[in-house]
């Protein structure tokens, strides 16, 4: 019985990871297929991949675009964990009737479109260019700011804490930390895994963010990676080998952030006792 | 409380610098990698958008190599998605906040209104630039708003029905058979060639409605009345007998459905289709797959059988337009220099972007007397501009996009077996309600 | 007292950045909207029309879809994502599992992808003669093709799939992560009180999760209701209006049409009345008490 289960748990897992990865085997293939075969589905490697290389680093700046984006996406994944951790840490822990109340009001920032709220920002914008430039329309920072600190984070952060021991809290106190010593020397290296999913999704977001940045950027030399994807497909004849190409590169950064992350969830299982 | 907030503001100040300390480096790269393209001259700057570097963003580049005018210009091309520009004129012009738009801005004429309407003092008349007679005349009427001349016509849409010689000849037809058509011999036709050869007649994407976009200006109809915002869908004989002649077409079973632009031009490229009716500007898409050349050939639109149905059509297309900021004489200038009047300027955009312009003594010359092989030598180009001076002038109003889909819910239940009368009254009654 | 005051303000500076900034970006720009739901017009031309734009919604067809297509979502792909979510995640957290990393990586890749990738790539699957098909016709479960994206049903189960696809590795994670906080000895108690794998996810996994359980439950909630970029990317609403979303019409009445954004942010407050009144469900069930 305990074998069956355990047969079903693997045929489980077996199909569940064929179905998340035949869409990533797809598009790695038809990276190296020409246009006319990505249209057709073609599911064999062709043998185009360099002329697709070739063709989306020759014709459009890729590069300037994932400098960019991995600016963004590093400086907004750092001060996000940072910024919403802290809010997140502080509505559990220094809890009151009045934060609470604060909170609550917080969360319905989440329930917003975005659509709506986007021509009143930009309108902001529009202000905030005029007495301060350097974070105004047209630069790299206006593209972060607005999801900096998120309700969305701080509500994941809050959830969290509510699983740290309280103990460690009193017994660090008792041992003479600050406040802000036992947030960043006792809370920060216990929640490892919780950083760890926040920041994959914090960088993510980034990474992939495109409604915003499409209208707050305007300047070519400030394109980052999915506005430049957006580009490639809009020609009368698109050439999907080199859309596949660049989609498949614009991926790979996060897998590669998943990676790096990854070990911490490894790292924390290991920690514990055995099962 | 103020201590607070004092800190709060303090710490907040603290991280915007860091932000944009950062942020100076890549303004740096910026200027650098500016400076390579535009340090040449000390014109002054055009920045000019527009969505494809083979095609639009291509012509603005030849026209800044035959640019001649007395007002220097640097031109600054930055490539954006169509939908991207139409997205960024609106929350820009909206917001009232203008900073960062470009001087030139690619519109396609079916949105031309709208914009023209919806921001009445953004854009630059071009009237006293240009000469409106030189232009065809559906074009100006797309780009014009309470008497000013607001486009410069870019590119026709005019239409063709692209045809394969080699599965009409296994049906045993020429394509003779198959010019100055109407679209019922074009169905029969279309069963003849499924039948000697199993191939559809033509794809079609229901959720695309350019298809009906391009008959109904075939019969010199739109959505709306002349005015451009009345609806005109119950009492359109036109627009009803397009539903009539699609439902034909798929009850006939000479359809091949698709569901995106890729798998539409996938049905030609791998020969699963007999004929493309669309605009001239798929000609490049077609020609990309050179195993079929010599199997093509383009003759005239099929027509409806309804007052005034014409072999002729435009399906899209587009226009420059000027916004009204600085910048806007030398971009007025640099326009009317090149697209709005230099003859041999036309001849260099068709041979080596293959791009139809309107402008009529523009589009005389020797590139467009050429025969292309890959179309069994047919000289399609002057095929194509013979055909744009019969497409009738239709106002395209301020709300296409918007009846488009309201026509595509009720396509579908009348394709679902409810009667027309009653679809297209129920049309009429929900564009007047939410179109006002 | 000195203490606990200095505490006190201790919690407000933590929170007081994020406070800020989310009134400056989102309420600010929130409140500029619903007093736009007041006006309607082309463009600039904006004037005030009052209730006008609340009547027009109630008699939009094109509205009236668009809410029940995203309910219609909502319904059945969150309930559907979380179970398989944290089943995912339970067997995943298993120690004695072998491939734990290559399972954990492979069901949790989708949610790196970008929407706009993801979403070509699914429509392609979907097409006439794509992978899907060929599949079925192999299988002999189909004889012809079927038009998944050109039929109003199948449309729709594909956009359900699509996001299930996306997001489930995603909330995984979140499931995944929590469980690894779980103190281990809770469950070798549990285990010597005689206590089996049911049992144990139960009394001990599922109340552990429970904070992180309505996280993802009003986040997916929030997340379907605002459902766009799949619906733009693979359908574009169609065919028709079959799976036109709410966030999609208020896109289209924007930006594809002649924009009116007074009428549009009336949309857009629909959403955000609904989404306040799920969560207070959603918090209300979950039992989190003030």
């Amino acid at each position: 019985m305990k074998r069956l289960k355990s047969i079903a748990a693997y045929v489980f897992l077996v199909i569940a990871a064929l179905i998340s990865i035949y869409p990533f085997f797809w598009m790695v293939v038809s990276m190296t297929n020409r246009s006319v075969d990505v249209t057709g589905g073609r599911q064999l490697p062709g043998t185009y991949l360099m002329e697709n290389l070739n063709n989306l680093f020759g014709q459009v700046d890729m590069v300037t675009a994932l400098g960019n984006s991995t600016l963004v996406a590093v400086i907004s994944t750092l001060l996000t964990m940072l910024l919403t951790s802290l809010a997140g840490y502080g509505f559990h822990v220094y809890r009151s009737r009045r934060k609470d109340i604060v909170f609550n009001v917080l969360l319905l920032s989440m329930m917003i479109p975005f659509a709506a709220i986007m021509i009143p920002l930009y309108r902001l914008f529009g202000r905030i260019s005029q007495v301060a430039p350097w974070i105004g329309i047209d630069t790299l920072a206006a593209a972060f700011l607005p999801t900096l600190t998120t309700a969305f984070f701080i509500f994941f952060f809050r959830q969290n804490t509510g699983m740290f021991p309280e103990e460690l809290i009193e017994a660090s106190r008792l041992d003479g930390l600050s406040e802000t010593g036992i947030f960043f020397r006792i809370y920060i290296p216990t929640m490892k895994t919780t950083y760890a999913a926040a920041a994959i999704i914090a960088f993510m977001n980034s990474w992939n963010n495109f409604l915003w940045p499409l209208i707050v950027l305007q300047s070519p030399a400030k394109k980052t990676v999915p506005l430049l994807i957006s580009n490639l497909g809009s020609s009368y004849a698109p050439d999907y080998g080199m859309i596949m190409s660049a989609i498949t590169i614009a991926t790979l950064p996060t897998v590669f952030v998943f990676f790096l992350m990854q070990k911490h969830f490894v790292a924390g299982m290991t920690g514990s006792v055995k099962g | 409380m103020k201590k607070r907030l004092f800190i709060a503001i303090l710490l907040l100040t603290m991280l915007l610098p860091a932000c944009s300390g950062k942020k100076t480096e890549t303004n740096a790269d910026a200027g650098s990698a500016k400076g390579d393209g535009a340090g040449t001259g000390a014109g002054t700057t055009v920045t000019a958008w527009a969505w494809d570097p083979n095609f639009n963003i291509r012509a603005l580049e030849l026209a800044e190599e035959a640019y001649k005018g007395e007002i220097a210009v640097n031109l600054e091309i930055v490539e954006n998605a169509q939908s991207d520009i139409v997205q960024r004129l609106n929350t820009a012009l909206s917001s009232g906040t203008p900073k960062g738009l470009p001087n030139i801005v690619l519109i396609e004429d079916y949105r031309a209104q709208s914009f023209l309407k919806s921001y009445p003092d953004a854009f630059y008349p071009l009237t006293g630039h240009i000469d409106a007679d030189d232009f065809a005349n559906y074009k100006i009427e797309a780009t014009s708003h309470d008497g000013e001349v607001y486009g410069l016509p870019f590119d026709t849409g005019v239409t063709g029905l692209y045809v394969r010689v080699d599965y009409l000849e296994a049906a045993g037809l020429t394509v003779g058979d198959m010019t100055n058509v109407t679209w019922q011999e074009y169905i029969a036709i279309g069963k003849q060639v499924k039948e000697a050869t199993g191939k559809q007649m033509l794809s079609l994407n229901p959720n695309d409605f350019n298809f009906v976009r391009m008959m109904v200006q075939s019969a010199g109809q739109w959505y709306f009345e002349e005015d451009g915002s009345t609806p005109n869908l119950e009492h359109n004989e036109a627009l009803k007998e397009i539903f009539r002649v699609y439902k034909a077409m798929l009850d006939a079973d000479i359809v091949k459905l698709n569901s995106d632009w890729s798998q539409f031009v996938a049905a030609f490229n791998s020969g699963d289709v007999a004929t493309v009716p669309t605009g001239n500007w798929i000609t490049p898409s077609v020609k990309a797959e050179a195993s079929q050349a010599g199997q093509w050939r383009v003759v005239s639109l099929p027509r409806l059988q309804t007052e005034g149905g014409l072999n002729v059509s435009n399906l899209g297309g587009s226009s420059w337009y000027v916004l009204n900021q600085d910048g806007k004489e030398a971009a007025a200038a640099f326009l009317a220099d090149t697209f709005g009047s230099n003859v041999d300027f036309y001849n260099t955009l068709l041979a080596d972007v293959g791009a139809i312009g309107t402008y009529k003594p523009g589009i005389a010359g020797d590139a467009f007397d050429q025969s292309d092989d890959f179309f069994g030598g047919q000289k399609i180009y002057s095929d194509f501009t013979s055909w744009m001076a019969d497409i009738p002038a239709v106002n395209y109003g301020i709300h296409t996009y918007a009846i488009d889909d309201i026509l595509k819910v009720e396509m579908q239940k009348y394709l679902k077996g409810e009667d027309l009368d009653t679809v297209m009254a129920s049309a009429q009654a929900q564009a007047e309600m939410q179109l006002r | 007292m000195e203490n606990s005051l200095k505490k006190h303000r201790v919690g407000w500076f933590y929170i007081m950045i994020p406070v800020l900034a989310i009134a400056l970006f989102y309420f600010y720009p929130m409140l500029d909207a619903l007093l736009l739901s007041f006006r309607s017009g082309m463009g600039m031309n904006l004037e005030f029309v009052g209730l006008l734009n609340w009547k027009r919604l109630l008699s939009d067809p094109n509205f009236i879809t668009a809410l029940s297509n995203t309910l219609t979502y909502l319904v059945i792909q969150v309930p559907v994502m979380l179970v398989l979510a944290m089943l995912m995640s339970v067997l995943l957290n298993k120690e004695s599992l072998k491939f734990r990393g290559l399972f954990r990586t492979a069901i949790f890749l989708p949610a790196v992808t970008s929407l706009v990738a993801y979403s070509v790539v699914f429509k392609y699957m979907f097409s006439p003669d794509g992978i899907i098909n060929r599949f079925l016709m192999d299988l002999s479960l189909t004889d012809a093709p079927i038009f998944f994206l050109s039929d109003p049903f199948w449309s729709k189960v594909v956009i359900i799939l699509a996001i299930t696809w996306r997001w489930t590795g995603y909330n995984m994670i979140f499931y995944l992560s929590s469980l690894q906080n779980i103190d281990k000895s809770v469950y070798e108690a549990a285990r010597v009180d005689g206590a089996n794998a049911i049992q144990q996810f139960f009394k001990i996994t599922m109340p552990m999760l429970k904070p992180i359980i309505l996280f993802t439950t009003i986040t997916s909630t929030i997340g379907t209701l605002q459902l766009f970029d799949e619906i733009l990317n693979i359908t574009d609403g169609g065919p028709g209006n079959a799976t036109l979303s709410i966030s999609k019409y208020i896109y289209d009445l924007s930006f594809k049409y002649t924009p009116d954004f007074g009428y549009a942010a009336t949309v857009s407050y629909v959403i955000v009345i609904i989404v306040i009144i799920l969560s207070a469900i959603q918090f209300k069930l979950a039992g989190e008490k003030e």
